[in-house]
């Protein structure tokens, strides 16, 4: 994810499904979870949602959320649990303001699409740079945004600080 | 195609001409703050980043408020840091004591109108009160700006909310907002700028509105930005900040959706069930029995709360078995506060003050414990199961009137059955 890519490459995984609104403060991260470490909470994230979730992930899978994933506050460790449980990319309805800002800064690719027909267990198409979700055994498939071109060269870097590193600047592609 | 007051400023912050709903910009930022909940993350991603110069670190306050004064050795730590790293690089600090950054940085003048503010805390939302595009992120857009003065924005759409006629009396601009709640729901504006104005904003004191903008961090807002007028200058002003360059929005400007209030009729609000989009008239609740009463935090812990509830509790007592703290927001206020007799008239009536800062507002520092099947009402922002610390007691949110009241009686009370009127004051 580091080194000079322009650009983010597709991802095909497993999706693992979740309802609307997921509180990553509360089912992500240590806020509500006094001291406990990146990895503990990579091991029980999301199971007051649903028990066992995060043995399901396989490195490399996909979240598909409902609506307003990662609302209230969102603690960017949020992100780093997300990335230790191996979470290649989250896909959803919506995105609370904070984690979809957590998420790019931490070069954790992101889209926004009508999810109400990707079910858990699919195997997923995740295409930020072309703007282009699907699911090829359902027959599914979706045109979304295209993230800003400054927004992919963020997560290409690998997130905010470093591309920083990289280009102290802030020489962003422009759309 | 005219513009909002958000895609103004970030326009004007990052180029030059105004930028549309949508866009990625990278935009240069007035002023930036941490606070000490946020500043491990944040000092780490400064470090990540190892850049040997931090051009911004003057326009940066780092302040000690959440954990004011330290509950633990962590915090203590944290705290030390923090000093070392204002020591060492010329960033601003406040103190355990000084106050909550939301009303410490207004207070010390670092920002004016048309300003672009980031801080480490959801609730940097309030600093629209001010006509300036105030904004919650992370530690590593802070570690960014800290090192080159910017961060990136993806430009956010805007709600229009008009409020035509004027709050009446014992109402005030946390009903507004809970009357937005109830409306929108929890997170409602998600992402969004709120562009508040109507002749009842107008007439809003600053302390007022400065809760207004700052409890739109509730409704998920980006921003909540205020039109700036002579009240706003001259609150500036009288604050030390620099000249306001104030920012209108254009008639013709692009709304994702806009709306009108009529603020003559609301009634104070309460949020009840753990859930600050479940919000009722007080009427719906009163009766019900209270045990501990807040009045503070960045949302209601100005010196216009701290007047309201002095003149309901003057010669009075708070119920017996009822607790009831108030918390100044900031240093500045205490001293007012104190000044002007508040905290006698509170001492005398059974309440008790607490230093400034977030206080009992998030149970962090366990400093305000109530019993399970206690009921706590409260001038705060939050209400989710367990935010004070105990999750067997249930947490009213209500304006500084409505928890003054209630205090009083021990029940759920409409604080316009006290006859009062601070406005005259304000
Ligand atoms: S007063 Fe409460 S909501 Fe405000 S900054 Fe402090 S902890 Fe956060």
């Amino acid at each position: 994810m580091t080194g000079n890519a322009t650009t983010v490459a597709p991802i095909r995984a497993t999706v693992h499904r979740l309802g609307d609104e997921v509180s990553t403060d509360i089912h992500c991260s240590a806020k509500y979870n006094m001291g406990k470490s990146v990895q503990w909470l990579a091991e029980h994230a999301f199971e007051q949602l649903q028990p066992g979730f995060a043995q399901r992930v396989r490195p490399g899978d996909v979240i598909v959320a409902g609506k307003d994933f990662g609302i209230n506050s969102s603690r960017e460790q949020a992100v780093h649990v997300l990335r230790a449980m191996g979470v290649s990319a989250v896909v959803a309805q919506s995105f609370g303001r904070q984690f979809y800002r957590n998420a790019i800064n931490n070069g954790l690719p992101i889209a926004e699409c009508d999810v109400s027909k990707i079910k858990d267990g699919d195997t997923i198409e995740v295409d930020v740079a072309a703007g282009r979700i699907a699911v090829p055994g359902s027959g599914f498939s979706a045109e979304v945004p295209k993230l800003p071109p400054a927004v992919l060269a963020l997560i290409a870097a690998g997130g905010l600080l470093p591309f920083l590193k990289q280009h102290p600047d802030w020489a962003l592609p422009t759309a | 195609m005219g513009h909002t007051l958000a895609e103004k400023i970030l326009g004007a912050r990052s180029g030059g001409a105004p930028v549309n709903a949508g866009d990625v910009v990278v935009a240069r930022v007035d002023f930036a703050m941490v606070h000490d909940a946020r500043a491990a993350n944040a000092l780490k991603a400064v470090a990540t980043l190892g850049f040997d110069e931090l051009p911004n670190a003057a326009r940066t306050a780092f302040v000690l408020d959440h954990f004011s004064p330290p509950p633990s050795r962590e915090a203590a730590n944290v705290h030390a840091d923090m000093r070392e790293f204002c020591e060492r690089t010329g960033a601003v600090i406040y103190d355990v004591g000084d106050g909550i950054c939301h009303q410490v940085l207004p207070e010390n003048g670092h920002f004016t109108a048309g300003d672009l503010v980031v801080g480490t805390d959801t609730h940097s939302t309030t600093y629209g009160a001010f006509n300036a595009y105030g904004t919650g992120h992370e530690g590593t857009d802070v570690a960014a700006i800290l090192a080159t003065g910017r961060t990136w924005f993806r430009v956010p759409e805007t709600l229009r909310v008009e409020l035509t006629g004027r709050l009446g009396p014992g109402v005030w601009a946390k009903d507004v907002t809970l009357a937005m709640l109830g409306r929108l729901g929890a997170e409602g504006a998600n992402f969004k700028v709120i562009e508040y104005t109507g002749s009842a904003v107008a007439a809003m004191a600053i302390d007022d509105r400065m809760t207004l903008s700052n409890h739109a961090a509730e409704l998920g807002a980006e921003a909540a930005i205020l039109e700036c007028d002579d009240k706003t200058v001259a609150w500036l002003a009288a604050h030390g900040a620099q000249a306001p360059r104030p920012v209108v929005a254009d008639a013709d400007a692009r709304y994702a959706d806009r709306f009108t209030i009529d603020a003559t009729t609301l009634a104070p609000k309460v949020a009840h069930n753990h859930d600050i989009g479940d919000v009722v008239d007080v009427s719906a609740l009163a009766g019900q029995p209270v045990h501990v009463g807040l009045i503070g935090t960045c949302t209601n812990g100005r010196l216009d709360d701290i007047r309201q509830a002095a003149s309901m509790l003057k010669g009075r007592k708070i119920a017996k078995g009822v607790r009831l703290v108030v918390t100044p927001a900031s240093r500045a206020i205490y001293l007012a506060a104190m000044r002007e007799g508040l905290f006698e008239i509170l001492t005398e009536a059974g309440a008790s003050v607490d230093a400034a800062g977030c206080g009992t507002c998030v149970g962090i520092t366990h400093k305000l414990m109530s019993a399970d099947r206690e009921r706590v009402i409260s001038s705060a922002n939050r209400n989710f199961k367990g935010r004070l610390g105990n999750p067997e007691s249930e947490i009213l949110i209500a304006s500084s009137a409505t928890v003054a009241a209630s205090a009083l009686t021990g029940r759920v009370t409409d604080p316009r059955e006290f006859a009062f009127d601070i406005r005259s004051a304000a």
